[in-house]
């Protein structure tokens, strides 16, 4: 770590300690969970008061519960991201229309495409009604693409890769090296150019730059990489383990069958010769066998594990109000499907789904079980 | 330095038969999962329902994981390791300097190089690891990353395939040819088949939208509009600036990633 990096973290880490008892915070996996559990529900409904409630639990919770990592900006930025896509869904729908309605709000001047570009008419009457729906749909996406901001923004990902399979931990180890290898990069680069500077080439054109600067950078990485090869190689990691062949044959071919059964399981369900419940059947089975594929190879592989990130208490709450939320919407869908999917023709307010809404706001836990720096506020105006 | 070159290109980490079998059944059920819109008869299981996004979503990183331990079968060595680790740093960090301009890709050069030196097994992983690490340093996971890393590392297991050009000057050209327009190909289809997985997600009706039961007729227009007026701009400048890149940089990468193999041993 670089001097004035560590300096940086020094003061964050003497304030949240004495506060936030070590290994409180969730697990980076139990947020994915809960994140992806309300995309669920968001991929489910098209009510907007109910989007915009999940958008505004998600929004809460992240306040609450995230740290001070660099990453924890990704909410704001998947919002914006959210927004352009609700834009584009309403420029497609202005240019190439799409569900009609009696309320025509503006004409625009229209052409109908040639036969092989499908055919249709692009421009023409805009309505309140087709806007309207737009609007929902972009609204759906844009909440997806909030939920899976908010994952982001809480998930350590430094954590998450501590959850991989023990059987990838080959690629693991690659993907710790690259992370930790790509701000020295940064700094060999900075390093490179000064160097450049001093014997006074101060040339711009590309050629020049890519002798003198990207050439050494990529030399020194490389070399780089040969001598971490070598320490990790004295100190046994990545080396070849010794599983017994008859547990490497047993892996490969349950990898192996789990891989085809996907494959026939996909193909079954593409076409309409086989029942739908035998392809959903194969589809499973050819899952299961390589999750027990990876299982099985994670067991083999003799490698032990620096404090183990275990599964705690607070982490099943926070899957399970994520769960709550999905299990409102799937109560809605029971008892009033109608405002679930509201209808834009005729125009009227769409109706709150009850269950859903209770659901959604009990996904909200999370910022009372685990929030981050209750204490955050008082050394903010402390210099 | 003929023979030399030649004897870098040896494919390392070498396929071995199972690894190569659960590639192609990974680039079948890859292909299914993101072309399903076209290729789901009417009728069909999948199209009667709205979960076929989220189940290969869900589905693609238990395949990338099986093709990755079977390719790692019995142990990647340290060095390569090492290599892979580095090769995935560089990647993430010149990925950002595309993502500011339209259909600047900056990532698959790289892919493509260090496929043809190291292997199509390296490229394959290195494709993988790559936007993985890119992702995890950006803050940019997402339902889009599996299927990313899937593209981006056939992308380079197909580097790692092409043929064996000669060593000598005409070689050399023919070569760096030979990946200019491996590269503006495979630029193109990842594109297309990005487009066609994100396509059901984007638009849910009007007249570019997916019809879920719909034919291949009444769908493929739709693609091929929605594709025009959405992302050929991107897709074109990406195989461009490929291109450009693998043209400007290949002499001089070609050189530094075999110097590296040659010192890692690896002939």
């Amino acid at each position: 770590m670089s001097p004035d990096a560590s300096q940086r973290t020094a003061p964050e880490a003497t304030r949240t300690v004495p506060l936030r008892a070590p290994g409180r915070r969730v697990h980076p996996v139990a947020w994915w969970g809960w994140a992806l559990l309300l995309a669920t529900v968001a991929g489910r409904t098209a009510n907007p008061w109910l989007l915009l409630l999940i958008v505004a639990v998600a929004g809460l919770v992240v306040t609450w519960c995230r740290g001070p990592e660099p990453w924890s900006d990704a909410y704001r930025v998947f919002l914006f991201i959210g927004l352009s896509a609700v834009a584009v869904r309403m420029a497609f729908y202005i240019v190439f229309g799409g569900s009609d309605g009696p309320t025509v709000l503006v004409t625009l001047p229209s052409a109908t495409l040639p036969e092989w570009a499908a055919g249709f008419r692009v421009g023409g009457a805009v309505t309140a009604e087709g806007a309207l729906a737009a609007a929902y749909d972009g609204l759906r996406l844009a909440t997806l693409l909030v939920c899976v901001g908010a994952a982001n923004a809480l998930a350590s990902p430094r954590r998450l890769l501590r959850s991989v399979p023990a059987a990838l931990y080959e690629v693991s180890v690659a993907v710790v090296v690259a992370l930790s290898v790509a701000p020295q990069l940064v700094e060999s680069v900075g390093r490179v150019r000064r160097a450049r500077a001093l014997r006074g080439n101060t040339g711009r054109t590309p050629a020049n730059l890519m002798r003198t600067v990207v050439a050494p950078v990529l030399h020194d990485a490389l070399d780089r990489s040969l001598s971490l090869a070598a320490a990790m190689a004295s100190r046994g990691y990545g080396r070849a383990a010794g599983v017994p062949a008859p547990a490497r044959r047993a892996t490969g071919a349950a990898l192996l069958f789990g891989l085809l059964g996907l494959c026939a399981g996909a193909y079954a369900l593409l076409g309409t010769t086989t029942p739908a419940p035998l392809a959903w059947a194969l589809l499973a089975a050819g899952a299961a066998a390589a999750v027990f594929g990876i299982a099985f190879a994670s067991r083999r592989v003799p490698h032990t594990r620096y404090r183990p990130d275990r599964f705690k208490a607070v982490d099943w709450a926070v899957i399970a109000s994520g769960a709550a939320a999905v299990a409102g919407t799937v109560l809605s869908g029971v008892f009033e499907p109608a405002a679930l999917w509201p209808a834009t023709n005729p125009l009227r307010v769409p109706e709150l789904p009850l269950w859903a809404a209770a659901g959604v706001v009990l996904a909200a836990a999370p910022a009372l079980l685990a929030p981050s720096a209750p204490s955050s506020k008082p050394p903010k105006g402390t210099p | 330095m003929s023979r030399e070159a030649e004897m870098v290109a040896a494919p390392r980490p070498a396929l071995r038969w199972r690894a190569a079998l659960a590639l192609a059944l990974a680039a079948v059920f890859g292909l299914v999962a993101m072309s399903w819109p076209l290729l789901a008869a009417p009728g069909g299981a999948l199209t009667e329902t709205t979960s076929g996004p989220w189940l290969f979503v869900l589905l693609l990183p238990l395949v990338t994981a099986s093709v990755l331990i079977q390719l790692a079968d019995g142990g990647l060595d340290a060095r390569a390791v090492a290599m892979l680790g580095v090769m995935s740093a560089v990647v993430a960090a010149v990925r950002p300097f595309g993502a500011g301009a339209a259909g600047v890709e900056t990532v698959f050069f790289l892919i493509i190089l260090a496929g043809r030196v190291f292997g199509a097994g390296f490229g394959f992983i290195l494709g993988c690891t790559g936007l993985f690490a890119s992702a995890l340093l950006t803050g940019g996971v997402g339902p889009w990353m599996p299927y990313q890393m899937l593209a981006a590392a056939f992308v380079g297991l197909g580097a790692g395939l092409l043929p064996r050009t000669g060593a000598s000057r005409g070689g050399r050209a023919g070569e760096l040819a030979l990946l200019a327009g491996y590269g503006a190909v495979s630029s193109l289809v990842y594109g297309l088949l990005l487009n066609l997985s994100y396509w059901p997600f984007a638009l849910t009706q009007g007249n570019l939208a997916y019809v879920p039961g719909g034919s291949v007729e009444e769908n493929l227009p739709r693609l091929v509009t929605y594709t025009l007026a959405t992302s050929l701009g991107w897709d074109v400048g990406r195989a461009v600036t490929t291109v450009v890149l693998v043209l400007a940089t290949g002499p001089l990468l070609l050189r530094v990633l075999r110097r590296a193999a040659r010192r890692a041993n690896w002939v």
